[in-house]
């Protein structure tokens, strides 16, 4: 079972990516897919999932919601390797400082709760999902350094560091393939599974939010499907189909455990 | 060719570490360098190399002086140092460091990294940077070229460091302590790989604190203690020495010896 794991992981994790591009190919309409008189309708095979309360399919619900996260958390990813790649390699490299000032740069930004600081710039920004993905890869941006920045400078006088310059390597090779490409590709892959999690978190939490107050603010709004919103928008319904809300809430576990199996498988025993 | 340095001076704060340290590594000969731990063997050898750092605040003053024909190179005399040592490291001097197993990257493949070193000596363009010639070459099966260095004992990996020094193509090759930990037969393996670099003209400085090496291959002897050189003389007759220091150690080897 163990040894399945990393594998089922990847599984998991995958497939909100495949179904987002399916969702992509598919682009179907499920704003404009509502029928009363289909609502709360149970599962059957015309509808995989049944339908909500206003009568719209949940599956296509559930597919298209995809897309209000997958695109995002990739950007998330993006905008921390932007941030933090060059920021905690330098450092690490470099040292002095330089290191010390963007050190401190990276952890100011750090002592702000992750949480707080994406309400912040939802807040005085305005409400908008790539937003949201770039306020939490700055966010994380740091997270990412400081992992780059403590193993480098561990490795930066290492034997074969300095076997390399020995043998002629320029330092710039050094550090971008020896260092960063063969030594902390799987770290730097740990934690970007890891954003991707937490903004899929991030986001169904502000949707949740956005969706129970009614007004939308936080997040994704309805009619526009979200994890977060659809749970908000069915549970309190008194004879709704409970696939509606089951099903987004399921899914959202499955991945969060995807990630968390695939983050673990890689953890990398120390040299 | 010729790599001469003189009056060599590593400095931590005001304590000096090595003081006027002169040698001379010659192609096609061993200059072996003996002396006890902590005397400063690896800081002169890493010195030829412009690689003293890691010492706060490290100051080191030498006069090193690679001499080609007519051409005179003098890294430490240059403005920039890092950029005058970029042609010496490598195609001119290859260092082989005291734990070859730390010094080859934990997490690449060993034939990788000889093919990477056979890229960068540029001497083996298009077809031949294959790392397999160069693993039989220091005795090691081919296959040795897909395990990792954590796969690796400690005499394999001291011959991937020899068969990655080689496979660089340089010109002088610094040696330190290469016998260390090994048995008798991988000893005299790889004793008899620095004889073959030898005879191929290559110059060799070799550290190490047994002195029996220097019967075996030395061509020249330094000694050194606590950061000076006090004995410098053709690795002849050991019996002749003059240092106290030196003698101490040729008679600590010598009952070595009688009790084996």
């Amino acid at each position: 079972m163990s040894a399945l794991r990393p594998w089922a992981g990847v599984a998991l994790l995958l497939l909100p990516v495949l179904i987002w591009v399916l969702s992509l190919a598919a682009n179907y309409d499920v704003i404009a897919d509502v029928d009363v008189s289909r609502a709360s309708l149970a599962p059957s095979v015309d509808h995989w999932l049944g339908c909500d309360h206003l009568g719209r399919d949940v599956l296509w619900r559930l597919i298209t919601a995809s897309e209000s996260f997958v695109g995002p958390s990739l950007f998330a990813c993006v905008v921390a390797l932007v941030i933090g790649v060059p920021a905690g390699a330098l450092s690490g490299w470099l040292g002095g400082l330089p290191a010390s000032l963007t050190r401190f740069g990276l952890t100011t930004v750090a002592s702000l709760p992750r949480f707080v600081l994406v309400l912040l710039v939802c807040a005085a920004f305005g409400n908008s999902v790539q937003l949201i993905a770039l306020a939490a890869g700055v966010a994380y941006a740091p997270t990412l350094a400081e992992a780059i920045y403590a193993r480098i400078q561990s490795f930066r006088h290492r034997g074969f560091v300095l076997a390399g310059q020995a043998h002629g390597l320029r330092s710039g090779r050094i550090l971008w393939l020896h260092l960063l490409w063969v030594n902390h590709r799987r770290l730097i892959l740990r934690h970007c599974v890891q954003l991707f999690a937490y903004f899929l978190l991030l986001e169904t939490t502000l949707s949740y939010i956005g969706g129970l107050d009614g007004a939308g603010s936080f997040g994704v709004a309805q009619p526009d499907p979200s994890w977060g919103n659809m749970i908000a928008f069915e549970w309190r319904e008194p004879q709704a189909n409970i696939w509606a809300t089951l099903a987004p809430g399921l899914a959202t576990a499955l991945v969060l455990l995807g990630a968390t199996w695939t983050g673990r498988s890689l953890i990398e025993e120390q040299a | 060719m010729s790599v001469h340095l003189r009056s060599l001076r590593i400095l931590a704060g005001k304590r000096a570490l090595v003081s006027q340290v002169s040698l001379h590594i010659l192609p096609g000969q061993i200059t072996v360098l003996v002396g006890a731990s902590g005397s400063g063997k690896t800081l002169t050898a890493r010195s030829l190399l412009g690689l003293v750092h890691g010492i706060e605040p490290g100051i080191v003053a030498a006069d090193l002086e690679i001499q080609d024909g007519e051409v005179i190179h003098r890294p430490y005399a240059a403005v920039d140092r890092e950029r005058a040592f970029v042609p010496v490291r490598g195609p001119l001097i290859a260092w082989l460091p005291q734990n070859p197993r730390a010094a080859l990257d934990p997490l690449q493949a060993v034939g990788a990294q000889i093919r990477d070193c056979l890229k960068l000596s540029g001497q083996n363009t298009g077809l031949d940077v294959a790392p397999e010639p160069w693993l039989e070459r220091v005795s090691l099966a081919k296959s040795v070229g897909r395990l990792y260095p954590h796969q690796l004992s400690g005499g394999m990996a001291q011959r991937v460091g020899i068969a990655l020094a080689l496979a660089r193509g340089s010109r002088f090759l610094i040696v330190d302590e290469p016998t260390t930990g090994l048995d008798p037969s991988l000893r005299a393996g790889i004793l008899e790989e620095l004889k073959r670099a030898r005879d191929s003209g290559v110059g060799l400085l070799l550290i190490t604190h047994d002195l029996r090496l220097v019967r075996q291959l030395g061509d020249h002897l330094l000694v050194m203690d606590r950061g000076c050189i006090v004995e410098d003389r053709p690795a002849q007759d050991l019996s002749a020495m003059q240092s106290a220091q030196a003698q101490a150690l040729w008679q600590a080897t010598l009952r070595l010896e009688a009790r084996q």
